[in-house]
């Protein structure tokens, strides 16, 4: 069952009543989509965290507008820690849409007692499927990666009626050899060390060859 | 070696001054959990480089660190017992420039208690405040 959003018309526009109406936790939220007209809403910010948590993308909204949305985008603040503003986009449930889904790994790879080390190269894909059957983050297990060996996108399982957009042969994750780092520290650049090039500034071998 | 870059186009740099938060970076991409900056400030090459060494030792190849800053930005000083004027001085230090919000190491491949613990060692060796945070969800 999707998320439901409790939204009320938002009358007051602009930055300066969008700042105020934050401090009373809500949040300014536009809805739009299916050529009608866009709708600015405020939303409660709890009920927001709430959907951002749940990992949903399809909300059901209630209140002064009822329609079911899709969530394109949630703007946050510079820390990351507050939701600013939130995108939704007006789908009927037997609608095609695109949508970014999480990939999770589990259980352990081999290659990792190996000596390896496992790169989890793509976090997320994009598919495209119907509104009402958006799928869950998808679980890839990795108990036979061995060092040097990879999966792709292509290989990922996908539940019926969904299609994959991302590239198929784009690494997923993959399992490298630990590179050797060295842990000293033993020179220290500037003072009696060395310098970078400075760009456009002739070094004493091009004057002498002019 | 600590870092410092290849090629520059000026030596040394004003001071200047951080304004504002992080609107680049300041998203974990690479792995699950990062290290937030809290304040504006410099990170020295050698701080960085410390900071990576205590968390190497710590996941012992497990997992993945990312450093996500670069000293791009090199400090100058003038010797001690120098009298006033004779220009500025020569470059000491190469610095990262940090502005709250930046993603400054990031960890993949290990636990979220591995990780905390991890960033906790490293976050001692930091000359600002940070926090822990963990990737948003797509």
């Amino acid at each position: 069952m999707a998320d439901t959003l409790n939204a009320t018309v938002r009358e007051n526009l602009g930055s300066r009543n969008s700042r105020r109406l934050r401090n009373t936790s809500q949040i300014p939220a536009v809805l739009y989509g299916h050529g009608q007209e866009s709708v600015s809403l405020s939303i409660p910010e709890s009920e927001i965290l709430a959907v951002i948590r749940h990992g949903a993308k399809l909300v059901d909204v209630t209140g002064a507008v009822k329609d079911s949305a899709l969530i394109q985008q949630v703007q946050w603040d510079a820390l990351g820690s507050d939701v600013l503003h939130l995108d939704l986009l007006r789908v009927s449930k037997d609608e095609a849409v695109t949508i970014t889904v999480a990939v999770h790994l589990r259980g352990e790879a081999p290659g990792t007692k190996e000596g390896g080390v496992l790169d989890h190269a793509r976090h997320e894909i994009e598919l495209e499927c119907r509104a009402d059957s958006i799928p869950e983050p998808l679980e890839i297990t990795v108990n036979e990666l061995h060092v040097g060996q990879s999966i792709t996108v292509g290989q990922l399982e996908l539940p019926d009626g969904v299609t994959l957009l991302t590239d198929p042969d784009l690494v997923l994750v993959q399992c490298v050899e630990a590179a050797v780092e060295a842990d000293d520290e033993d020179e220290v650049p500037g003072v009696g060390g060395v310098e970078p090039e400075v760009i456009g500034r002739k070094t004493e071998e091009d004057e002498g060859e002019e | 070696m600590a870092l410092m870059p290849k090629r520059v186009k000026h030596r040394k740099s004003q001071r200047g001054r951080i304004k504002g938060s992080a609107t680049r970076g300041n998203k974990v991409v690479f792995g699950d959990f990062g290290l937030q900056a809290l304040q504006g400030g410099w990170v020295k090459a050698q701080t960085i480089e410390a900071g990576r060494v205590a968390a190497q030792q710590y996941i012992r190849g497990e997992g993945r660190l990312y450093v996500r800053m670069f000293p791009h930005r090199s400090i100058t000083s003038t010797p001690l017992e120098t009298r006033m004027g004779k220009g500025k001085g020569e470059p000491e230090a190469w610095v990262a420039t940090v502005k709250p919000g930046t993603i400054m190491y990031e960890l993949g491949g290990v636990t979220e208690e591995q990780a905390k613990v991890c960033f906790a060692r490293l976050a001692h060796k930091m000359p600002i405040r940070v926090r822990f945070i963990r990737r948003r969800p797509a």
